[in-house]
């Protein structure tokens, strides 16, 4: 694994950060290139869901509901966003692919897409862990994708956004040279469609043509950081949907403790119903927990490998409904929720290193998920309880 | 975690059949320390320690009834996050200032009752297995669960 | 929500509804959708509806030590509900009421309801099973109670509709093939049936096709587990409505929650997610014309010398726990009592109306719920799912009705819960924990063994619930008493209510049943029925201890006819003697069959809407419509034609204002 020294101002990421895999800094050329940058953006969208479960999984049994439904929002439109990837990605006749350990990033890694060398942690919920959250959900100055003129100068993506609209950029060019229908000849049987998906933020939809994949780009872009001076994303437009704030403004919301109101802007900050927040209420953890922190043998340790070995599981379980059966999507929930309670259970747990425990620090489960654990989920019995 | 709440933990391992991990993970060690210490008092808690401990600390073989009862409190609890109504002569010879009727300590101690665990299940009305999971097989409930996992996980 | 109180000087609708539960619910929904002006009036809080009052409420029912149905619902003492903890048994037989029901007769009504927004449908199991056509004439069939003025055909467009209104989950074609019910060709409900619990599939291996025998020299009757409708959200039919799909309706108060049942294992009393169909959810939904007013407790219907209603009395509280009220009066064209049979009966009886049949308040009916249980040789997977995912049907229809009380056999998924109180009853046990703390306590399990033990026992516990149909009875009533009252000083109800032998036999009959299910599965029987405090529902019957249990399913009371004479209300349950009154839900109900009644008494509250619509269309015709310029809002006078909706949507709730725009 590439990594790469933190920053200085997170001095409790002391290690080094691991690095995740960007594609070439160009508009996709051709078929190949286009499933290369669609599965980095399934890593990507990826890669925040196991810090916002972290924070999650760390509060009190029973405290701090409205930033736990807040973030548990979020969290649910990145999965949405897996989704409609996966979809693009089989619609332009791309193999999806979640299920192998480099899918799966180390933490704390580096947030990619981005100049900064900005630490994207495993935190318990907290004001670190929010402050995280708000880097990466940050609305920023989205440049022109690579080959204009104004980004002449960058050797590399200066934003998430970029990204996306590099493969915007991308799709609009493959359809013109290819045909929109040759571009478009996935086995539609792939898609994942809303009798496969559901409490997903947003209904999911399937992707056929250029419109619906601009489209799935659009709801991922816009969820995330909102529109244009807003505070709002355009869920009330494309689903029909209760207003919601984007992401960056739902945890500003938490940090602040104050809800924004609807004539709010990011200028005014948030005006409306105070909301309570127990920053007492978590169990710490170590930012850079692994499991080997665990001693062989402890309970700990068997937890959390479990943990993992779930986990690898789960992405199995995603891999087969992307790649084969959608209809097997359904299954990854009790998965999810088997490992959510897992998680739970190891943060309540003192951490068994006395050293770490006299900090205070509890157990925390790591997302580490090698190749033998794939290994043994694919030979293992998937879904049932 | 203080000395004391080490303490409670080794004794509730023996009262319940659970492991620490157990214990632990279900986040009311605490609460349900400060619970027994207010019901019952950090004298009669002495006498019951020392009573168990006479006995080798296998509650089995605790032979006085108040010592018994509060074995049973304590259990009740860990098991359903509910402080039961003592034994009317117990609540007695305690000479407990509290009103001798059962509650529960938390809206969490209900969800968090060790009972569920015992046959693999989930309380009802929290930690919700996810759709269709009543069509699968139960594990099989003879089999103990396996330390530090439990169910919790997804194979 | 923020309030928009009714307009200041606004004393007229279209239509006031009593109730915000399921059928005033979808009334309102119905007639504002049609762009009339409707005022509901529900006697309780709304806190509800908001997903801070339903996180209220969860906490509410984890923390309860007795987790009956109203349990996660805080007791208003303004609007006070019946529970099913105000019943208990005697130690040799008999039992004791306390709480808000008075209750005389010789045994106890063990049904209970709840008065706030959303009503007792909360904390329904939310079974959508339809019923029978035979149901509708079992006087003419079978020979016993009352048949209704219209039959299943009449009604099999609005069973639809309201099973595209509820949200529910099955399989039709099951339903036909198995029960005999008939649908349109091609017809699938909005979402695929909710699989079947493990339970379920181990029964079905051992009961399909099996056949058994009631009673000696009784004919077999073949068993055949089938799984059962539900209004709760499962995976969406893409052939439903000709092809154009369902979405379900998730929870209402919180985004993208509640889109699928996830097998939290208490639909009854509370799903945590909302996955499980409720009337908050059609309130979400609601035409900006409708307005509802909670905190408001109707007192009596207002009427003209010419038997037409004026409109109703109602008395506001602001705050529950304190003694002090204002009386308001709300006019209009039409108004609907939708307050659940009991109280439906009550506000008639209070008005002095409806009473030239003598009917009133009489029939009162339930599905009277008996209860076996025990242990199964394996696993049963117990506490996981819906209450309920399949049923035996086979003694809800036939000749037996003749002779006894018709059936319906739930399979339960949560072991022994409603007959034992397990688990937590389990763990008392088995420490030496007896219900009487005077008693001398066991020796007890701790530890290993303690964990052993239980996993083991629980584990492979089951239960069958046998409900039966309750024949109409006058003698089965509710009447009030002006010397006893509740704290805003209206009557209470008083009931009176015994089972027939019709009923009586239904159970032995059930009994003999279980027996033989018991005896193929090779079950462990547990069941045992004797007097004691948790079981008022004790009585002797052909030398036999029996204890029945209230279903929740209060019906009758102001039963449908064909004749002004022996009914109450009409076949569109309009009261006979006052053309602008109605009186919806299971108390029109002349005869409940074996179905679950709440998607019977939705299709009739949507087939009544469409009644009320052309009452207010025949009232309004020599007006000239207006067209009213957006946005400005509608006349709010009374005697004009509505204009559309401007703006649809879910309409604000006012707190407790009444119309006059005082507390």
């Amino acid at each position: 694994m590439t990594t790469v020294r933190p920053p200085a101002g997170h001095t409790d990421v002391a290690g080094e950060l691991a690095l995740v895999e960007e594609p070439p800094f160009r508009v996709p050329r051709d078929r190949a290139d286009l499933h290369l940058f669609l599965q980095a953006a399934l890593a990507l969208e990826h890669l925040t869901i196991p810090p916002y479960l972290t924070a999650m999984y760390t509060l009190h049994p029973g405290a701090n509901r409205p930033a736990f439904y807040a973030v548990r929002a979020v969290v649910l439109e990145e999965m949405l966003h897996m989704a409609l990837v996966a979809n693009v990605l089989n619609a332009v006749d791309g193999r999806p692919r979640v299920a192998h350990s480099r899918f799966v990033t180390g933490y704390p890694a580096r947030l990619p897409y981005s100049k900064d060398r900005f630490p994207v942690a495993l935190r318990h919920f907290g004001v670190a862990a929010l402050e995280t959250f708000l880097h990466i959900e940050r609305p920023e100055y989205v440049a022109e994708p690579p080959g204009h003129p104004s980004v002449a100068d960058d050797d590399g993506w200066t934003s998430i956004g970029q990204f996306y609209n590099t493969i915007g950029a991308g799709l609009v060019r493959l359809a013109g040279e290819l045909g929109e229908a040759e571009l478009f000849r996935g086995d539609p049987r792939r898609q994942v469609g809303p009798e496969h998906f559901y409490n997903s933020g947003g209904e999911i939809f399937r992707v056929t043509d250029l419109p619906s994949a601009l489209e799935a780009l659009r709801v991922i872009t816009e969820q995330g950081e909102g529109v244009d001076h807003t505070v709002y994303n355009t869920d009330d437009r494309i689903f029909g949907e209760v207003r919601e704030p984007a992401h960056y403004f739902r945890f500003d919301e938490i940090l602040r403790q104050r809800k924004y109101g609807p004539y709010d802007t990011p200028a005014s900050g948030p005006t409306g119903a105070a909301l309570d927040v127990d920053w007492a209420a978590a169990y710490p953890i170590d930012p850079e927990a692994k499991a080997a922190d665990f001693p062989a043998g402890s309970e700990v340790r068997r937890a959390a490998d479990r943990f993992n070995e779930g986990y690898a599981q789960l992405l199995c379980v995603l891999e087969g409904a992307f790649t084969g059966d959608p209809e097997t999507l359904g299954r990854a929930v009790p998965g999810m929720l088997a490992l959510r309670e897992l998680a739970e259970r190891l943060s309540r747990n003192p951490h068994p290193d006395p050293a770490r425990r006299e900090r205070g620090l509890h157990a925390s489960a790591t997302y580490e998920v090698t190749d033998e654990h794939f290994a043994r989920a694919r030979g293992g019995h998937l879904g049932t309880p | 975690m203080t000395a004391e709440l080490t303490g409670f933990v080794g004794l509730s391992v023996r009262l319940t059949g659970f492991d620490a991990f157990d214990l632990h993970a279900t986040g009311m060690v605490r609460l349900y320390h400060d619970t027994t210490l207010d019901q019952i008092g950090r004298e009669a808690i002495g006498r019951f320690l020392a009573d168990l401990e006479s006995v080798g600390g296998d509650p089995d073989r605790l032979v006085d009834e108040t010592s018994r009862d509060i074995a049973r409190a304590i259990t009740h609890l860990w098991y359903l996050g509910v402080w039961p109504q003592l034994s009317r002569p117990v609540h007695a010879a305690l000479g407990r200032e509290q009103a001798n009727v059962a509650f529960t300590v938390s809206p969490e101690a209900y969800t968090e009752g060790l009972v569920w665990r015992t046959f693999h299940g989930h309380p009802a009305g929290a930690k919700a297995p996810g759709f269709g999971t009543w069509a699968d097989p139960p594990p099989d409930a003879s089999a103990p669960a396996r330390a530090g996992a439990g169910r919790g996980n997804a194979s | 929500m923020t309030a928009t109180p009714p307009h200041p000087g606004a004393r007229r609708y279209d239509v006031i509804v009593v109730g915000a539960g399921l059928a005033g619910t979808l009334v309102a929904k119905q007639l504002g959708d049609q762009g009339w002006r409707v005022l509901v009036l529900e006697a309780g809080t709304d806190t509800l509806s908001t997903w801070p009052g339903h996180l209220d409420a969860l906490d509410t029912f984890y923390s309860a030590t007795a987790k009956v149905p109203n349990s996660p619902y805080r007791p208003n003492p303004a609007a006070p509900s019946p529970d099913l903890l105000d019943i208990e048994g005697l130690p040799g037989g008999g039992y004791r009421s306390h709480g808000y029901f008075l209750q005389d007769g010789p045994l106890p009504y063990g049904t209970d309801y709840l008065r706030a927004t959303g009503g007792t449908t909360l904390h329904w199991l939310g079974l959508t099973p339809r019923m029978l056509p035979e149901d509708f004439t079992v006087r003419r069939a079978y020979g016993y109670g009352r048949d209704w003025p219209i039959g299943y055909a009449d009604l099999e467009a609005h069973y639809r509709a309201a099973e595209g209104e509820l949200g529910v989950a099955g399989d039709a074609a099951e339903q036909s093939e198995a029960i005999g019910l008939p649908f349109p060709e091609g017809y699938v409900y909005p979402m695929r049936e909710i699989p079947r619990s493990h339970l379920d599939r181990l029964l079905a291996t051992e009961l399909d096709g099996f056949p058994v025998k009631e009673s000696e020299g009784a004919p077999d009757t073949v068993l055949r587990v089938v799984t059962t409708p539900h209004a709760r959200n499962s995976t969406p039919d893409p052939r439903y409505d000709g092809g154009r799909g369902y979405r379900p309706v998730g929870a209402a108060g919180l985004p993208n929650y509640g889109e699928r049942c996830v097998g939290n294992a208490s639909c009854v009393p509370i799903c945590p997610v909302q996955a499980k169909y409720t009337p908050l959810k059609t309130q979400a939904r609601w035409d900006r014309r409708v307005a509802l007013v909670t905190h408001a407790v109707v007192s009596r219907v207002l009427t003209r010398g010419d038997g037409r209603v004026l409109g109703v009395e109602y008395l506001a509280y602001d705050d529950p726990a304190a003694p002090a009220h204002t009386t308001h009066t709300a006019e209009a064209d039409i108004v609907v009592l939708a307050a659940h049979a009991v109280e439906n009966a009550k506000l008639l009886l209070l008005s002095g109306l409806a009473g030239h049949s003598g009917q009133v308040g009489r029939n009162l009916m339930d599905h009277p719920v008996l209860l076996t249980w025990g242990l199964l040789r394996a696993p049963t997977g117990p506490f996981r799912g819906p209450g309920s995912t399949s049923g035996l049907e086979s003694f809800r229809a036939g000749r037996a009705r003749r002779d006894r009380a018709p059936f319906r056999i739930e399979i339960s998924n949560w072991g022994w819960s409603w007959p034992t109180g397990a688990p937590g009853s389990d763990v008392a046990r088995l420490l030496g924990i007896t219900g009487d703390s005077g008693q001398p306590r066991g020796k007890g399990l701790f530890g290993s063994a303690l964990r052993a033990t239980l996993g083991d026992e629980i584990g492979r516990q089951f239960s069958l619930q046998f409900a039966l149909e309750q024949d109409a009875e006058d003698r089965n009533r509710v009447t009030v008493d002006p010397g006893r009252r509740d704290r805003l000083g209206i009557p209470r109800p008083v009931l009176t209510y015994d089972l027939s032998d019709r009923v009586k036999r239904g159970m032995v009959a059930a009994k003999a049943v279980s027996d033989r299910i018991f005896a193929r599965l090779g079950a462990d029987d547990r069941t045992a029925y004797g007097p004691g405090p948790f079981s008022p529902g004790h009585f002797r019957f052909a030398g036999r201890d029996w204890v029945f249990h209230g279903a929740g399913h209060g019906a009758g009371t102001h039963i449908m006819g064909d004749s002004r004479d022996t009914s109450v209300v009409d076949a569109w349950q309009r009261c006979w003697e006052h053309p602008n009154l109605y009186a919806v839900g299971c108390g029109s109900m002349p005869s409940v069959g074996t179905s679950n009644p709440s998607l019977t008494l939705a299709a009739l509250a949507l087939r009544s809407s469409e009644q009320i619509h052309r009452d207010l269309t025949e009232l309004h015709r020599p007006v000239v419509v207006r067209a009213v310029p957006a946005p400005a809002p509608a006349p709010l006078s009374g005697g004009a034609v509505p204009a559309p909706a401007t703006a649809p949507g879910p309409t604000p709730v006012t707190h407790h204002r009444g119309p006059e725009g005082q507390p």
